[in-house]
């Protein structure tokens, strides 16, 4: 069922969906497309799954049902229409009405492919790129889709590689920066990890019109498998891990793309333990040089300066995984228990939302 | 001064307090890990008697078929797979490895791709040995595939019956990978001792190992089967071992094996917490479970198909709820310990 504002003003009226706000009435606006919209997947308390959308007051705008999990979108430029796509191995992405939630598509994965949960648009909004693998024969790819044509599927990049996951676009609006996680799967083996002996992770780098690739760059250890990325408007890249080896080993789990090579972040032991070789979410803040990143694994949020790689904050915060870049310097991290917690350069982390839904993995 | 002075004192009581607390808890996680590490060490050690008497009794089937053999093969099969189901839990360290897990024992199979593989192999000409078994994926490598050896009534029935030349290489060659593989385990969660010792993480890794068996326990092999969720349907191919008839026997041998190397840290860790009468409640709680059986060792489709038997199993299906929130619930948020949206996600 689809819920309007109006209707999800009411349930919250009945003590069910609106939002509690902590210590102040307003977020930060969102830095970046839609500031006023904070829209992430949600799984919901009778089992089901839907997008959910809220505003700076913290109220839901709109919730919409979908039909399984789904795990990231993208804003479309232009600010009218948000994506999301089902959680990894996905066979949609979902097309909806940016201020109603409304569906204006469901565009399904081509045969014998699936999505990973990621896309990203080109600057003008027109070309969606989307990670996909192809899973018999355990390809990944970039799939292409013409947003003005009902997201018509229009071009195939090869990756060369295997298991692509989140990819974004460079500010200079030609490269897409992609996490290669390295690790082969097939939907009959659920989500069966096939190849952890001889994985071959990498952060790839490819032009967005021939779908050349410009670079692939290791990590040190084969089994730090790259999934999330991100690119400030300076062009600094991140790459975040998981790592999938034993767990009384602890590798860096960060990185920066410097001088062509993944130069990595290791933090103190006890924030490298907190973290439990597993990142969510990284995410580069577009005002600063400040990066944050989620382990709901250890149930711990960081915040670092990217040049330097020293610590900024560290929050424990139960099953965190999204985040927001907020205007004026500061993240917005979400957590599976339907937490909004800002958290600054300060190493404090406050509290300020808490909804009835499960936040998964990003925020948009 | 004086003032000063006491409330220096009364500071640094409190810090000491604290840091005895925190001491204190860590001699407990200590003591909880030793207890899991040996027990779970004990579960591996039998797992890996039980392989090597599986694969001998294999061979010596395959090489002089009587009845007899044929009976010991199929009663060794059964306690080798009842062995792991006592360790099945343990979803961390060397059994990660590898996908070691998998490989004895792939499930769910919603599209029977062991029956697929073996017809594959049965009728390819490639030469049944260590080293195909090794090269094929997990749907090969473990016990499913060696149950659908012994019990597939379709297979049995068929050319390609046991004790055909080929077929029975293709068990003697997965008992083998099973028995290789058995050893590996134990012999690798002794060399990890250490490690798991000087690593506080591991007591929140086991936790949470027992708490997932709990609930695909509860959910994927008892409601998912039962009709309770999805289709609504009840279906006997949704659980485990449903070719040997013996799902629940297994669900028997898992929840004897938490309460025998799970339970015991976890009750150490709860009676720190100040909360031995919940552990003694989740001790209570096992047995209830456990007081289903032998009258439930039924085949599943009989408990299915019957009204009157189905009523049976909704009793036991109750007591793992019960025991399910004992643990999940309440021992676990006593410890600070949840299966999260996101953390058990993957992505």
């Amino acid at each position: 069922m689809h819920l309007s504002r109006r209707q999800l003003l009411k349930a919250g009226m009945a003590g069910g969906l609106s939002a509690t706000l902590f210590g102040c009435n307003l977020l930060p606006l969102k830095a970046g497309y839609a500031p006023e919209h904070f829209t992430g997947a949600v799984g919901l308390s009778d089992g089901g799954f839907g997008v959910s959308a809220i505003n700076r007051h913290g109220q839901p705008l709109w919730q919409s049902p979908v039909d399984t999990r789904c795990h990231s979108g993208c804003n479309r430029p232009g600010g009218a229409q948000v994506l999301f796509f089902e959680r990894r191995p996905g066979s949609s992405f979902y097309v909806l009405d940016q201020s109603s939630g409304a569906r204006l598509h469901h565009v399904k994965a081509a045969t014998g492919e699936h999505f990973v949960g990621h896309g990203v648009f080109s600057l003008d909004g027109r070309w969606l790129y989307a990670t996909a693998s192809r899973y018999a024969q355990g390809e990944g790819i970039v799939a292409v889709y013409d947003a003005d044509d009902a997201y018509r599927r229009v071009d195939t990049f090869e990756l060369a590689g295997i298991g692509p996951h989140q990819l974004t676009l460079h500010p200079n609006g030609e490269t897409l920066v992609i996490g290669l996680g390295g690790i082969l799967t097939h939907p009959d083996y659920d989500r069966i990890k096939l190849n952890l002996d001889t994985m071959q992770p990498a952060l790839v780098l490819m032009n967005r019109r021939s779908g050349n690739i410009l670079g692939r760059f290791h990590p040190s250890h084969h089994q730090q498998s790259i999934r999330h990325v991100d690119v400030n408007p300076t062009g600094e890249v991140y790459a975040a891990y998981q790592y999938q080896g034993p767990l009384h080993q602890a590798p860096p789990l960060l990185a920066r793309l410097q001088d062509g090579r993944l130069q990595e972040i290791r933090f103190d032991d006890a924030t490298q333990s907190a973290l439990a070789n597993y990142i969510a979410s990284v995410t580069a803040h577009p005002e600063n040089d400040l990066v944050a990143a989620t382990s709901p694994v250890g149930g711990t949020a960081v915040v670092f300066e990217g040049r330097s790689g020293r610590l900024v904050s560290r929050a424990s915060i139960p099953d965190c995984a999204g985040i927001q870049a907020l205007a004026g310097g500061d993240f917005l991290v979400s957590s599976g228990r339907g937490k909004l917690v800002r958290l600054g350069t300060d190493n404090k982390s406050r509290e300020i939302a808490n909804l009835p839904v499960h936040w998964d993995h990003h925020l948009v | 001064m004086q003032q000063l002075t006491r409330l220096v004192g009364v500071s640094a009581l409190a810090l000491s307090s604290a840091l005895a607390m925190t001491a204190s808890a860590s001699d407990t996680s200590l003591e909880a890990r030793k207890r899991w590490h040996q027990a779970i060490y004990q579960g591996y050690q039998s797992l890996e008697t039980e392989a090597e008497d599986f694969s001998q009794a294999a061979s010596t089937y395959c090489s002089d078929p009587t009845p007899d053999a044929r009976q010991a093969v199929e009663q060794d099969w059964l306690a080798a797979f009842l062995a792991w189901q006592q360790v099945r839990f343990v979803d961390f360290g060397p059994v990660e490895h590898n996908n070691l897990s998998w490989q004895f024992q792939f499930w769910p199979d919603p599209k029977n791709i062991v029956a697929r593989k073996a017809g594959y192999l049965l009728k390819s000409d490639d030469q049944i040995d260590k080293d195909l078994i090794k090269a094929s994926g997990v749907a090969v490598q473990g016990f499913p595939m060696t149950e659908y050896l012994l019990f597939d009534e379709p297979l049995n029935s068929g050319a390609n019956a046991l004790p055909t030349a080929k077929t029975c290489r293709l068990l003697t060659a997965v008992a083998h990978h099973i028995e290789t593989n058995s050893e590996q385990l134990s012999h690798q969660w002794r060399s990890l001792r250490d490690h798991y010792l000087a690593n506080d993480q591991y007591r929140d890794s086991t936790i949470r190992a027992g708490m997932a068996a709990l609930e695909i326990l509860e959910e994927r092999r008892l409601a998912q089967p039962m009709g309770l969720r999805g289709t609504g349907k009840r279906s006997a191919y949704a659980a485990d071992a449903w070719r040997s008839g013996t799902s629940l026997r297994t669900i028997e041998a898992t929840i004897r094996g938490l309460k025998q190397h799970f339970l015991p840290g976890l009750s150490v860790l709860l009676t720190e917490a100040e909360q031995s009468q919940l552990a003694r409640q989740i001790a209570a709680q096992f047995d209830e479970v456990l007081d289903n059986f032998p009258t439930l060792h039924r085949p599943i489709d009989a408990l299915l198909s019957d009204d009157k038997a189905f009523a049976e199993l909704q009793g036991l299906y109750m007591d793992v709820s019960q025991l399910a929130t004992l643990v999940n619930d309440q021992a676990a948020s006593t410890l600070g310990v949840v299966r999260g949206f996101n953390s058990s996600d993957g992505d």
